[in-house]
């Protein structure tokens, strides 16, 4: 079963279009709710006046922060930063100053979501404009007008490892050059929403919705409204793709659940896409200077970098642990003991920031592997070779960077990544010729190497039942946003246990049916979700052939488990089917446990397995190789990916049909995230993007053909199944390899420093100042 | 505002609604029928979510108004899904793991729907143009493009090697 390209169980319902997502989703005495968002960037709130908007048959509430309890703080940053965040927290509803077009300022309540959209237009309000902070580098500037009492800098932080000025003085070569990562998001195909009921008798408050985390979420609703953990079920339906944008405790998470309290009805709210432009997490949004020094062998000999993100108006429920993983991770899987980094979380009136699928890695990638060239156009040496020379060694294993990130060490468990490497290299032919360019056309080659975390997060929990006709239930602390979690976790289970995967059900995301859970985010679900599953499936096994052994009065050692029975293993006739043993093992059950004569006893407690998994801080390190061909009309400025080839070794692949379909998809989002996506802002702070006809997203038309090679060489060392996360390695390193593959085209040392990679900036490249 | 009546022919059966002029047909079929399958993911035409058949060409059923459906023929995924189990696009994407959130997927198997309702053996330039319109965030299109083909190669089988093809 591990290992199978089994089809997914759960396409039947999104194929048949019987998926059921938030918008999905109707109760009785619903009613729509319509978030009013500030059209300004920096702005007091004078006057607001919703009368006009409440005279409106069918408006039930124009609710603003006065109707917030007065005790409501801001919602807590809940990831541990560089220095105190404090300041710059956001409240759920402004109170008297906006910082970001789209910060939400009123919610209108009402019969339908037409008619709230009507009433918005009837509330007056008067606004006070305020100073803008444009950008990080207005918010560096000490002339800039502060934007909060500390200013326009949220933390600063460093590491200075090894013996950086010495490398420098004594390197053969120096290199040095800035770039930028623009502003993009995840752009999930389903936008944000959520659905809040509350039984005020039972004291019973319901919220479906789209999250990464229920529990977690569920516990800062509690914490932040003064209510019981167990008052609150949050569930998951249907989720139209995450990619890292559904992690944080947004506004809205809070809101609607209060206002449905309120109102007494329950309240759906729906994010439309503009809206979505405005609110959603953003992300990316940094610019590295770096200098790097070199032997004349090739050795890369020390890494000097200074990051500067623009986290937008507030700190939120991630703090600043994008740079923060940027900057811990930035000498990537190169064995460099002479690494600085100095780093700057900047704020401007733009929306908050947050993660978005490999955070700071793509962007570290994209600085990173582009210096590594440069170290090798500059010795003349072939720009394998040079990474070759600089990978961290097998036996180096494991390999501590030497930084934290969020109080974790920068720790890789395991790994190949020589191994990976010459495997990808001689894939892909890495040495075969070009073909030659015709006309205008120039075609380069481009290669990048990176390691990315996966695994993260303090626990996973994994729980199975198996009922008394011999169906079995995987109830899994992940949440699932598209993955394939309802056919992966029935795999690891069904190895162990000998049952059918489509005999198994996945129960996720809620926490009415699930105590504990972390949910999925960090490339985490095979690691710690199937490693949960994998141990909860041996409980139940060791339970099954404990019970087993009574009834066929055998020893333990002598039975096996087979296809749905416990045989004994030397005469497979004689057998009990874990339906039979499910059905001895219910409660009540007077077999194996007969009824107490004189005293109450332990009872059974079914065919079940439950267990709580705690994780490595560090968790697993996945390698990975990025290698493409493309070819640039000088003319036009016009990109074609010819061809691509991502590899990651993912120690197993549980489902290497999944795995592939991450890699693959996570190549063509960075494909967008390289040529095509951005939130763009004018210098007033005013958001340009408000439709997809402004933000493109990558089309059939524009990917080429990704070949994906999934390689099971290093297992990981710290978990059983010897599985790494396969999430994010897609999306990681491209930016780099097409950057990388630009300048190789164009063979004149121009280089590609500023995302996205536009016809416009690479026709400048060609030309520059065309 | 004031509702109107339109009446429509919806997955094969007659259908009258009373709709708000201003309603779009996704909107109609999902907030008055509960067909929940058009999903919507930008409401102004551009990502294909809401793709239903018109006469059986696929169209943005975030542009049309119900009201305009006066008289014409709607198909919406339930109707283009059989009773039970999966059409041949639908079981050609879930072989070829042509999708993971599922989100666009309705309108990514109406969007192929349509194409081979005219074109039965396309080939890849074809099924790339169909679903153009349509975006994917998670496949990268490359697992749809192979299942549509694998459609194409089974429908020339099935005509002979006298069709035509694309």
């Amino acid at each position: 079963m591990i290992g199978q390209r089994v089809l997914r169980v759960e396409d039947k319902r999104f194929l048949r279009g019987e998926g059921r997502y938030v918008a999905d989703i109707a109760l009785p005495f619903m009613r729509e709710a319509y978030v009013l968002r500030s059209p300004q960037p920096h702005a007091r709130i004078v006057s607001f006046d919703a009368s006009a908007a409440l005279a409106l048959e069918g408006v039930d509430a124009v609710y603003t922060a006065a109707d917030l309890p007065a005790s409501l703080t801001p919602i807590p940053c809940r990831i541990p930063t560089h220095g105190d965040m404090t300041p710059f927290l956001q409240y759920p509803l402004a109170r008297d100053v906006v910082r970001f077009v789209g910060e939400p300022i009123a919610v209108i309540v009402a019969s339908s979501r037409a008619l709230a959209e009507d009433a918005a237009e009837l509330v007056a309000i008067e606004f006070e404009p305020l100073p803008v902070v444009a950008d990080a580098k207005a918010a560096l500037d000490p002339a800039t007008p502060k934007m909060y009492p500390p200013g326009n800098i949220a933390t600063q932080w460093g590491f200075d490892l090894g013996k950086v000025d010495d490398a420098f003085a004594q390197a053969d070569i120096v290199v040095e050059k800035s770039f930028s990562i623009q502003r993009h998001s995840a752009m999930p195909l389903e936008t944000r929403g959520l659905i809040a009921s509350y039984d005020k008798a039972r004291s019973y408050l319901e919220v479906w919705g789209p999250t990464k985390v229920p529990h977690t979420n569920r516990a800062m609703l509690a914490r932040m409204l003064g209510m019981r953990d167990g008052d609150i079920r949050f569930a998951e339906p249907d989720v139209g793709g995450s990619f890292g944008a559904r992690g944080e405790f947004y506004p809205e998470d809070i809101f609607i659940p209060y206002f449905a309290i309120k109102l007494g009805k329950p309240i759906r709210w729906i994010e439309d896409r503009q809206e979505h432009f405005a609110s959603i997490n953003h992300s990316r949004e940094c610019t590295f200077q770096v200098k790097a020094s070199a032997t004349k062998d090739g050795r890369i000999t020390a890494f000097d970098v200074v990051l500067v993100a623009d986290l937008g108006a507030y700190i939120r429920t991630h703090g600043d642990v994008v740079p923060s993983h940027a900057a811990a991770s930035f000498p990537g899987p190169y064995a460099i003991r002479n690494y600085r980094v100095a780093a700057t979380a900047a704020l401007s009136n733009k929306t908050p920031s947050g993660t978005l699928r490999a955070p700071g890695m793509f962007e570290a990638n994209f600085a990173r592997e582009q210096i590594v060239d440069m170290l090798a156009e500059k010795l003349g040496m072939d720009r394998a070779e040079i990474r070759r020379r600089n990978l961290i060694k097998p036996d180096e294993m494991p390999w501590y960077v030497g930084t934290q990130s969020v109080n974790r060490p920068t720790l890789f468990d395991s790994g190949d990544f020589p191994g990976l490497f010459e495997e990808s290299v001689s894939r892909f032919g890495w040495s075969t010729p070009l073909p030659k360019g015709e006309g205008p056309v120039r075609r380069g080659r481009g290669i990048v190497a990176l390691v990315e975390p996966s695994g993260f997060g303090p626990f996973e929990s994994a729980r199975i039942e198996i009922d008394p006709a011999g169906f079995a239930t995987i109830f899994t602390g992940a949440s699932n946003q598209g993955q394939g979690h309802e056919t992966m976790l029935p795999q690891v289970a069904a190895e162990v246990l000998g049952i059918a995967h489509d005999r198994f059900r996945v129960r996720h995301g809620d926490t009415a049916m699930i105590p504990y859970g972390g949910g999925s985010y960090a490339s985490r679900t095979a690691v710690m979700g199937a490693n949960a599953v994998h141990r909860a499936a041996l409980a139940v096994k060791a339970k099954a052939l404990a019970a087993a052994a009574q009834m066929l009065q055998a020893k333990e050692d002598e039975l096996a488990l087979d296809d749905g029975k416990v045989i004994v293993a030397a005469n497979p006739s004689r057998f009990v089917t874990l339906a039979h043993i499910a059905r001895v093992l219910t409660p009540g059950n007077a077999e194996l446990v007969p009824a107490p004569k004189d005293f109450i006893k332990d009872d059974h407690d079914g065919l079940t397995g439950e267990v709580f998994l705690r994780a490595i801080p560090s968790g697993t390190a996945v390698f990975s190789v990025h290698m493409a061909d493309i070819a640039l009309d000088t003319g036009t400025g016009e990109l074609k990916v010819e061809r691509y080839c991502v590899s990651g070794d993912v120690g197993r692949a549980i489902n290497p049909m999944i795995v592939e379909g991450q890699l693959v998809g996570g190549v063509v989002q960075g494909i967008g995230g390289a040529l095509l996506e951005e939130l763009a802002y004018d210098e007033d702070g005013n958001l340009q993007t408000g439709s997809f006809a402004d933000y493109l997203l990558p089309s059939s038309h524009e990917v080429p053909r990704i070949e994906a090679l999934v390689v099971e060489k290093a297992k990981s060392i710290s978990n059983d199944l010897g599985v790494k996360g396969c999430g994010e390695i897609g999306i990681s390193g491209v930016a780099a390899v097409l950057a990388n593959a630009i300048a190789h085209a164009l063979g004149t040392g121009a280089r590609p420093t500023k995302l996205p990679l536009t016809t416009e900036r690479l026709l400048d490249l060609v030309e520059p100042g065309s | 505002m004031t509702a109107r009546n339109v009446s429509f022919t919806l997955n094969g059966k007659p259908a009258t609604l009373a709709v708000e002029p201003r309603q779009t047909l996704a909107d109609a079929v999902r907030q008055h029928l509960g067909l929940t399958g058009t999903h919507l993911g930008c409401e102004h035409g551009v990502c294909g979510a809401c793709t239903v058949l018109l006469d059986g060409d696929a169209i943005r059923g975030c542009l049309m108004l119900a009201v305009q459906a006066e008289g014409l023929s709607i198909t919406t995924i339930e109707g283009a899904s059989p009773p039970e189990g999966l059409s041949v696009i639908q079981d050609a994407m879930q072989r070829h793991h042509a999708l993971q959130c599922g989100f666009c997927s309705p309108g990514m198997v109406l969007a192929l729907e349509s194409l081979f309702a005219h074109t039965p053996c396309p080939g890849e330039d074809d099924i790339r143009e169909a679903i153009s319109g349509n975006l994917c965030r998670c496949t990268g299109y490359q697992p749809i493009v192979a299942a549509a083909l694998s459609v194409a190669e089974k429908n020339r089988a099935n005509l002979g090697a006298a069709a035509p093809s694309a």
